[in-house]
């Protein structure tokens, strides 16, 4: 069935295995969910914009504040890392395409049904409502016994799954496929980032799934094991989720130090400074980043050994960090900066990165953290982290990389003009919450009185947030202009790049690679057009052949099916009547679709 | 739900008042909501530490800020000078002869990756230091008050086991005195916290799951002044609908002033007028969740936790009701006006609250607003 499918066409992207089209669906999809958490966090900032403001219902509140959360990590960080994980990492190692192209369409279809759901809860007026952590007991059936924590629950799980596997996928890409000469310390960085981010995903993702299947049990079946009514503990929760939980902050911010590392070194026309220290670093602040969970947990009674041990393994954590940010400063010094978009994007993300690690260090002692937990002074620095850092070096990303995936430029006034609205408006958003938590403004209020002398910051921050919006509009009419307008070719080697996805042509052909490249050097491209006094040589392109040469893997149906049918099995316990029936044919539908994978010609 | 655009209206209203309000500068208009003055000197500003525990945050605050401080520069002035002096135009960029491919440099990557391990010894240090000087249970001094802290959905009980004594909501304190919270919960989890008192300390529901935090509580700012200083509280963990609502108060006294405080707690409520008779009487419908002290609802109280398992009221004791300064965990003054809209429907103030509407006839709800307000005020 497989062979006669379409080449275009929605049936080719449903159907297709290949690994740019997949990571194009991610980025798309992953911004569809972006324009989901921005409207839940405009509407946030409108709420708190004045004091005792009615605009939204407390409940309302608690689930916009639970969603945006959920939506930013789960359906736009981490899929937008994921595309780039998709679209890069057979170009930048130099194969055809990933190791599992099947299950990287599964993975993805496992993602989008997940992240559909989740948000469907707004449809039918149950968005969760548990905070981004889902803290139990509030989260039991005790105390939230409508379905809404179901949604979270089965959500995340059904995201975590399709994360596995895509990072199991991943991490036996890089291992198994890199083109001959691309020996461990001669990989691009980014894939470096990406190769140990699947590492932290296949170690912590079964935590919070085990976690989430005794939450389940718990709803379901009234086990109690995060119960006192049942003789459970509500801490047990949250050790399970910051095991998680904090190992996926780095899941969140290695990709992003990728991209940036990546992006620095081709407008400064310098290697990255100290790349086998930045390589290191990265593995260790993976490492380290599985050792510090409890600091999340400070204000729960640790005691104060607990207390005292893991905030020092917190600020060990600054080490590797601080080293990764002077190697980049050092990789600008003396370079020859061009000011493209991508790059303000990606100097940027220094400056607000550091800032955010700075007050990362503040927490990391308890008796400050004592203070500030749960305060907006936190919300500060995450922001400041994952925003700040995390998604300025994302879009970025965007701007170094769409001409090779579309073939065009992005606009670079309109990505400037975008960049300066964000800086503005992120700045003018997240500043003054340090001082709201200073003045010990907590996190997650509905509303807040007017004689706390926290009226003028809060105004500050929502205007901040519209500036930010705008920056977001401007993206839009950017892309819808470049694409409709097309006037700006990109040719192969558009930035004169430094890694082997620019010796491809803008859009990569289908297959790749047609000659298999071999590598000799890091950075290896550079070396092949320039020599080390810096004299120009003429590097050999990737030629163009007939498609027909070249074994690809065959388009297949059985991915969407395949997710489809857990997706079946998840919504079975959204029912109290039917629902077993329904999630045993879910289950069905998942074998058959298994047994029809397995004898597909591949 | 008002329409959103009279929110934006509102918002753009607010925001050049503002704007107006700092050109006119800080300090000239202490009252203006909106001035930077009021908004930097706040009733839950955590930088103004009273207690030794709040001070010996502050201590390891003050330095971590400095630390914080080189760093952010050591970044910032090498990363903006860098960007400057090394920035080439669109034109000349791709055409001039590369810049020396520097790969690295062992040692200044050596001396990068030491002094931030330095620096964080100045941090780590006192953070220890501060950590230790929190006494475990079994170290809380012998003479050091004891009070339970409990968490409900959505307001505060405090216990003083020592005195018999439970209040709701305010919790009075003597001045420097050593005090020692055995914090849980009575529902979900819930964190106590007076930020001029110090940090927070979670709240947890369950058997054996009881935090302690111990401080000494500070001296009267203003000694001069009677009936005693009101700090504020606040929960600080997300606790369900009302988790914004869930404030209190913590009041100073001194420490005479405590002593009758602590007596005159005892006294029953002196009912004098018709019209709180007649509260009286109305408040028999309340006394299956609420308490007070010397009357037929503590009795009650008594025989509903001798049953096995004991049952607990699901409201907060209203003993010393009158004498509060604000009603509904801490978020409205005790106003007639306010008492009425409360009792008339509970929800509508704090959203799922536990506390239904009885549907009181107007008159009734004036006479336990007399009863309440006036009968149970004790004068100390």
């Amino acid at each position: 069935m497989a062979k006669c499918l379409p080449n275009t066409g929605v049936i080719s992207w449903i159907t297709t295995v290949d690994h740019k089209r997949i990571g194009i669906m991610y980025a798309v999809s992953a911004f569809f969910f972006l324009l989901c958490g921005g409207i839940e966090a405009l509407l946030m900032r409108t709420q708190l914009a004045i004091p005792n403001n009615t605009l939204v219902t407390a409940g309302t509140f608690n689930s916009l504040v639970t969603m945006h959360g959920t939506t930013m990590i789960f359906l736009f960080v981490m899929p937008l890392s994921a595309a780039f994980f998709n679209f890069l990492t057979p170009l930048m190692i130099g194969a055809p395409d990933v190791a599992f192209p099947r299950m990287n369409a599964l993975s993805y279809w496992i993602f989008l049904f997940g992240g559909l759901l989740l948000n469907f809860s707004f449809v039918v007026r149950l968005a969760p409502d548990g905070g981004w952590f889902n803290y139990a007991n509030l989260t039991g059936k005790a105390f939230s016994p409508s379905h809404a924590i179901d949604f979270w629950v089965f959500g995340v799980q059904i995201l975590g799954l399709a994360s596995l596997i895509a990072a199991i996928n991943f991490l036996v890409t890089i291992l198994n496929m890199r083109c001959k000469g691309m020996t461990l310390l001669k990989m691009p960085i980014f894939i470096w980032t990406t190769l140990v981010t699947q590492v932290l995903l296949i170690l912590a993702l079964p935590v919070i799934t085990v976690a989430l299947v005794m939450m389940t049990f718990d709803r379901t079946f009234g086990t109690g094991f995060f119960d006192p009514a049942g003789g459970g503990q509500v801490i047990m929760w949250q050790h399970f989720f910051w095991i998680f939980g904090h190992p996926e902050v780095y899941i969140l911010i290695l990709p992003a130090m990728g991209i940036v590392s990546e992006i620095l070194p081709t407008f400064s026309r310098k290697p990255l400074f100290g790349y086998t220290v930045m390589v290191y670093s990265s593995c260790a602040i993976g490492f380290l980043g599985f050792a510090v969970w409890a600091h999340h947990m400070f204000t729960t009674g640790l005691g104060p050994w607990a207390q005292a041990l893991f905030s020092a393994a917190t600020m060990l954590i600054a080490v590797p960090t601080g080293v990764k940010i002077f190697n980049w400063i050092s990789t600008l010094w003396g370079g020859q900066i061009r000011f493209t978009t991508a790059m303000l994007f990606a100097m940027s993300f220094i400056a607000m990165f550091t800032f955010g690690g700075l007050s990362g260090v503040m927490h990391s002692s308890p008796p400050i953290d004592s203070q500030h937990q749960d305060t907006y002074f936190v919300v500060a620095h995450f922001h400041y982290v994952l925003y700040g850092g995390a998604v300025m070096a994302l879009f970025g990303g965007i701007f170094y990389w769409f001409p090779k995936v579309f073939g065009y430029y992005l606009h670079e006034g309109m990505g400037k003009a975008q960049f300066w609205l964000y800086m503005l408006g992120f700045n003018l958003t997240f500043f003054p919450m340090h001082f709201l938590g200073m003045q010990g403004m907590p996190r997650r209020v509905f509303t807040y009185a007017g004689d706390q002398g926290w009226n003028l910051w809060n105004l500050v921050a929502t205007s901040g947030s519209y500036v930010t919006a705008l920056g977001g509009v401007m993206f839009v009419v950017n892309i819808v202009y470049t694409m409709a307008t097309k006037k700006k070719k990109a040719p192969a080697d558009c930035w004169d790049g430094r890694t082997l996805e620019w010796s491809l042509a803008s859009p990569p052909p289908e297959y790749n690679f047609a000659v298999d490249p071999e590598v000799k050097n890091l950075d290896d491209w550079w070396h092949q057009k320039y020599t080390h006094d810096g004299r120009r040589l003429t590097p050999r392109y990737q030629p163009d052949v007939d498609p027909a040469t070249k074994h690809l893997p065959h388009p297949s149906f059985w991915p969407i099916i395949l997710a489809a049918g857990l997706e079946i099995v998840a919504i079975g316990f959204f029912f109290d009547e039917v629902g077993h029936y329904i999630s045993v044919a879910g289950l069905v539908v998942t074998l058959l679709a298994t047994y029809g994978w397995i004898f597909e010609e591949a | 739900m008002k329409p959103k655009s009279k929110a934006m209206g509102r918002v753009a209203c607010l925001l050049s008042a503002s704007i107006a309000s700092l050109l006119r500068g800080a300090g000239s208009f202490d009252e203006h909501p909106y001035s930077l003055s009021a908004s930097f000197k706040t009733p839950m500003d955590t930088l103004a530490g009273l207690t030794d525990w709040a001070q010996g945050i502050n201590y390891v605050y003050a330095i971590t800020t400095v630390v914080v401080a080189i760093v952010f520069l050591a970044v910032s002035i090498p990363l903006v000078y860098a960007i400057r002096r090394f920035r080439v135009s669109d034109e000349e960029w791709g055409t001039l002869v590369p810049p020396k491919q520097v790969h690295g440099n062992a040692i200044l990557e050596f001396t990068w990756t030491i002094i931030p391990v330095i620096l964080l010894l100045f941090i780590a240090v006192p953070t220890w230091q501060i950590i230790f000087r929190q006494p475990e249970k079994h170290q809380v001094p012998a003479n050091a008050m004891r009070i339970e802290v409990i968490g409900h959905q959505w307001w505060w009980e405090f216990r003083y086991p020592e005195l018999g004594i439970t209040t709701a909501n305010e919790l009075h304190l003597p001045e420097k005195t050593p005090v020692y919270f055995e914090i849980s919960s009575a529902d979900v989890i819930h964190s106590f916290w007076v930020p001029q008192f110090g940090g927070k300390m979670d709240a947890l529901p369950g058997k054996g799951a009881e935090n302690h935090l111990f401080f000494t509580t500070p001296v009267l700012q203003h000694p001069e002044k009677k009936g005693g200083e009101y700090y504020q509280g606040q929960c600080a963990e997300l606790c369900g609908l009302s988790h914004a609502l869930m404030r209190f108060e913590a009041v100073l006294h001194e420490k005479a002033e405590f002593e009758r405080w602590a007596t005159v707690f005892h006294n029953p409520p002196v009912v004098q007028t018709d019209l709180e008779k007649k509260g009286e009487q109305v408040f028999m419908q309340c006394m299956s969740c609420h308490t007070i002290e010397k009357t037929p609802s503590a009795d009650l109280e008594k025989q509903l936790l001798a049953m096995t398992p004991p049952a607990h009221k699901a409201g907060p004791n209203l003993t010393d009701f009158g004498s509060r300064r604000m009603i509904a965990a801490g978020t409205r003054h005790n106003t007639a006006e306010n008492f009425h809209d409360w009792v008339h429907d509970p929800s509508s103030i704090k959203p799922g609250s536990k506390m239904v509407s009885l549907g009181l006839p107007q008159a009734d709800i004036e006479a336990v607003a007399a009863y309440l307000r006036y009968s149970t005020a004790k004068t100390y």
